[in-house]
């Protein structure tokens, strides 16, 4: 069969079947070297190769240590692993990384928990009252601050 | 189905009030290129996407997105919760004001209400990256354009 036969788009100066643009981005590597989880959160990447910081702004230290800025390290770098694995669903290693990431998170989250108080609902299930409503909520920050 | 943590991604602890600072970063929350505008822009591309990996990152990065609005969300109420009306007054914070008071409401930096107008569904996926490369592209030509 000849373009004429398959193609719809109209004649003109492109090649007959050709799109108007293909947009491109370079595809990430395979087994991307990897920053530490409390470094990834605080550079907001986990992989040196997509470490492009705004304006060469670059965060000026490591968040301060507490159950909760552990929990959301663990947490960023399982959801960042994901997020390459969603894209190279094959990479062995990766999947294996993430896996014993996801059980540091676990433990991670239990340690909050206990303290702070349940981070999803289901989690008050561990408590002996409906506690899910007390602040702090997220965005009262560190004090629930005077009202 | 979408289950809620009551914890942020990175953490916000803001001292001071700056009215002047939240003019800017509302934009980020309900502006053109903002987190709302990202979130449904992957959440509502993903129905047409006919690559699984796609609709793994599609989903996965909408719903990170989400977890962004938050974080802005956090650091408007913080800059603005306890400011005072000297501040309301000389940081130029009046027009939002009277609308919104310390409210956290999904508007530009010029004051326009979030609008879907600002991205683009399309049922095709070339043309939905395309329109992904604008709205993130505005974040990488600033990453870029200093190196």
């Amino acid at each position: 069969m000849s373009d004429k036969d398959t193609c719809t788009y109209k004649e003109g100066p492109l090649p007959s079947c050709a799109p108007l643009a293909v947009p491109m981005l370079a595809a990430q590597q395979r087994s991307e070297p990897a920053y530490e989880s409390v470094d990834a959160l605080t550079k907001g990447t986990l992989f040196p190769g997509l470490d492009l910081p705004f304006m060469d702004y670059v965060a000026s230290g490591p968040v301060e240590a507490s159950p909760l800025t552990e929990l959301m390290a663990l947490d960023f770098v399982c959801q960042e692993l994901a997020l390459y694995l969603d894209t190279h669903p094959g990479d062995a290693e990766a999947f294996k990384k993430w896996k014993s990431f996801k059980a540091l998170a676990k433990e991670g989250r239990k340690r909050y928990v206990e303290i702070c108080g349940p981070v999803t609902r289901g989690e008050t299930a561990m408590f002996d009252s409906w506690v899910w409503p007390e602040d702090p909520w997220p965005w009262n920050g560190r004090k629930a601050g005077k009202k | 189905m979408f289950v809620y943590e009551k914890k942020l991604q990175y953490p916000v602890h803001i001292k001071n009030p700056n009215p002047a600072m939240a003019k800017y970063i509302i934009s980020q929350y309900g502006g053109p290129d903002g987190e709302l505008s990202a979130s449904l822009r992957y959440l509502s591309q993903r129905y047409s996407m006919p690559y699984p990996e796609l609709k793994a990152v599609l989903t996965d990065i909408g719903v990170e997105e989400l977890g962004h609005l938050e974080i802005v969300g956090t650091v408007v109420h913080q800059l603005t919760r306890n400011m005072t009306v000297e501040q309301v007054e000389k940081q130029g914070f009046q027009d939002y004001f009277v609308d919104h008071t310390a409210g956290v409401y999904a508007q530009a930096a010029a004051g326009f209400p979030y609008s879907a107008a600002t991205f683009q569904v399309k049922g095709d996926v070339i043309a939905d990256l395309a329109e992904d490369m604008g709205a993130d592209g505005t974040t990488w030509k600033g990453q870029h354009s200093h190196k």
